[in-house]
């Protein structure tokens, strides 16, 4: 399974549009930190964002992030802000950016 | 997640907005001590948070919330009031002063009484994320992370950021202009001239001093960067191995055109509002002195006169205008804003650019649109005034003679 971050908007919104996406390979890591992950997805998948449509909303300069799964041959993508994310969404987010900034 | 504002209680909500608003702090403070532990809302942080907040209303009273790393307002402890001392954090005292300053800049060159001109109370909440590397306006609230460490450092260290999101709060309360595109490029344009106004007014720096840079203290000491971006000089903010360069244009001949998506940063809001933020520098340095004074007026005034659809060209049209109706047709207010308008690659409506370039091209003779020219034309249009009035005095005298 392959997993990508990437980050959008903000204040700095010019400097993450050329920031390149994490992108974490969980063939590349421990057993156990490969189920965390994996369980992580999983309920970021299910879990709802009280998401108010697309657009900003009435946030300005919020980030939102675009989580794209892939494995075997399919892919599904994720996208919460700030603002609207799950608490699912956010200890994903949190994981991967935890092991980003490991890198 | 939403969050929610609506309280159940047992309590009559007049009662207990009588309580919540009395002008006693100890009041205040029992109320809500008695209220928790009198309902089975006793101990959740998320009630406390709002209803400490609902009791500093009025006159822009601030609040400062710790978000303790967390990523959900509601559960933020509440660390500073209007009433309170000083924190130990430094954090949560520049947020603090920060709301503030940007509150007593609207009251005393606005008269605007906080974002809503109605004394709407400002709420800050520090610590928001784990090396969260942003600061945002939520729609109510302002939220500052504390940066990496690696590239971003803590947000709450520059006060142009601080007025640059409270100023999303004015937008959103006068010209509601849409986050998209054009429009949405205003916007941000728009907390950027606020932002840096607030700073040069706090600095008390004239328009040729100020550094005219968004954003300047948040990236850490070893990252090649000048700011965020840099109104003076769009595209030159940075340029480093790191970030990359600084994408903002200066001229519409090189709006950058993208989509309206969340990669697309809503058609590049962040990006195209160069164009609009180098026309008010150049309005700024053109009529020269405090950026807040009569260019900030203009925009000011322009920003209340606009709408959810005003774009670039619409927005020039309304500054050209206002202009005139604050400081009078071919003032040296005035002609600024044509030449700096044109100085972007827009015209403004209805004055023909053959006009406007010879109009432009007396009024920057000796480098700039100087008072002088201003002053120079004001004279010229009171003699003309009063050889007007000679004749018609003559004309009055002979009407008499011949009675
Ligand atoms: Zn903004």
């Amino acid at each position: 399974m392959k997993v990508t971050l990437a980050r959008h908007g903000g204040l700095a919104a010019a400097v993450h549009l050329r920031r390149p996406p994490t992108v974490v390979d969980t063939d590349a890591l421990p057993e156990s930190a490969a189920a965390e992950l994996a369980e992580l997805v999983a309920a970021a998948s299910t879990g709802a964002a009280g998401h108010e449509g697309p657009g900003p909303g009435r946030a300005r300069d919020a980030m939102s992030y675009t989580v794209t799964v892939e494995e075997g041959g399919r892919s599904t993508e994720l996208t919460q802000s700030d603002t609207t994310m799950s608490p699912e969404f956010a200890a994903l987010l949190s994981w991967l950016e935890k092991h980003s900034a490991q890198q | 997640m939403t969050r929610t504002r609506h309280v159940n209680c047992i309590i009559p909500p007049h009662l207990l907005d009588k309580l919540l608003h009395s002008d006693d702090s100890d009041v205040r403070k029992a109320a809500l001590d008695t209220l928790l532990t009198t309902t089975r809302l006793r101990g959740e942080r998320s009630v406390r948070a709002t209803f400490a907040g609902a009791a500093a209303a009025g006159n822009g009273r601030r609040t400062v919330f710790d978000c303790r790393q967390g990523r959900f307002l509601p559960f933020a402890v509440l660390v500073r009031t209007e009433e309170g001392a000083e924190s130990g954090d430094s954090s949560v005292n520049r947020a603090f002063d920060g709301l503030g300053t940007t509150r007593d800049f609207y009251q005393k060159v606005f008269q605007r009484n906080s974002l809503d001109g109605l004394g709407m109370r400002l709420d800050g909440y520090v610590h928001f994320g784990v090396g969260y590397n942003n600061a945002f306006w939520d729609g109510r609230q302002m939220v500052f992370g504390d940066g990496d460490g690696r590239m971003f450092t803590d947000f709450t260290a520059s006060i142009d950021v601080i007025a640059h999101e409270l100023t999303h709060g004015v937008t959103e309360f006068t010209a509601g202009l849409a986050y998209h595109h054009q429009s949405g490029a205003l916007n941000e344009s728009i907390s950027d001239v606020f932002g840096t106004l607030v700073k040069q007014w706090s600095a008390n720096e004239t328009a040729e001093t100020a550094d005219w840079l968004i954003g300047a203290d948040v990236f850490t000491p070893g990252i090649e960067a000048d700011a965020l971006r840099s109104l003076k000089a769009p595209g030159t903010a940075y340029d480093s191995p790191l970030l990359g360069k600084d994408p903002q244009p200066d001229h519409m001949s090189r709006f950058v055109n993208l989509p309206n998506t969340e990669a697309g940063d809503y058609g590049g809001v962040h990006i195209n509002s160069g164009i609009p933020n180098k026309a008010f520098y150049l309005t700024a340095v053109g009529i020269g002195g405090f950026a807040w004074q009569a260019p900030g007026l203009i925009w000011y005034e322009s920003l209340k006169a606009s709408s959810m659809e005003t774009k670039f060209q619409d927005f020039a049209d309304t500054t050209y205008r206002k202009a005139e109706e604050l400081f009078g047709a071919g003032s040296a207010e005035q002609l600024a804003v044509l030449a700096a308008w044109q100085g972007v690659g827009i015209q403004i409506s209805g004055v023909p650019a053959g006009v406007a370039r010879a109009r432009s091209l007396a009024a920057s003779r000796d480098g700039g649109v100087g008072r002088d020219d201003g002053l120079a034309a004001l004279s010229k249009q009171v003699g003309a005034l009063s050889a007007q009035l000679r004749e018609l005095n003559e004309d009055l005298t002979a009407l008499k003679a011949m009675r």
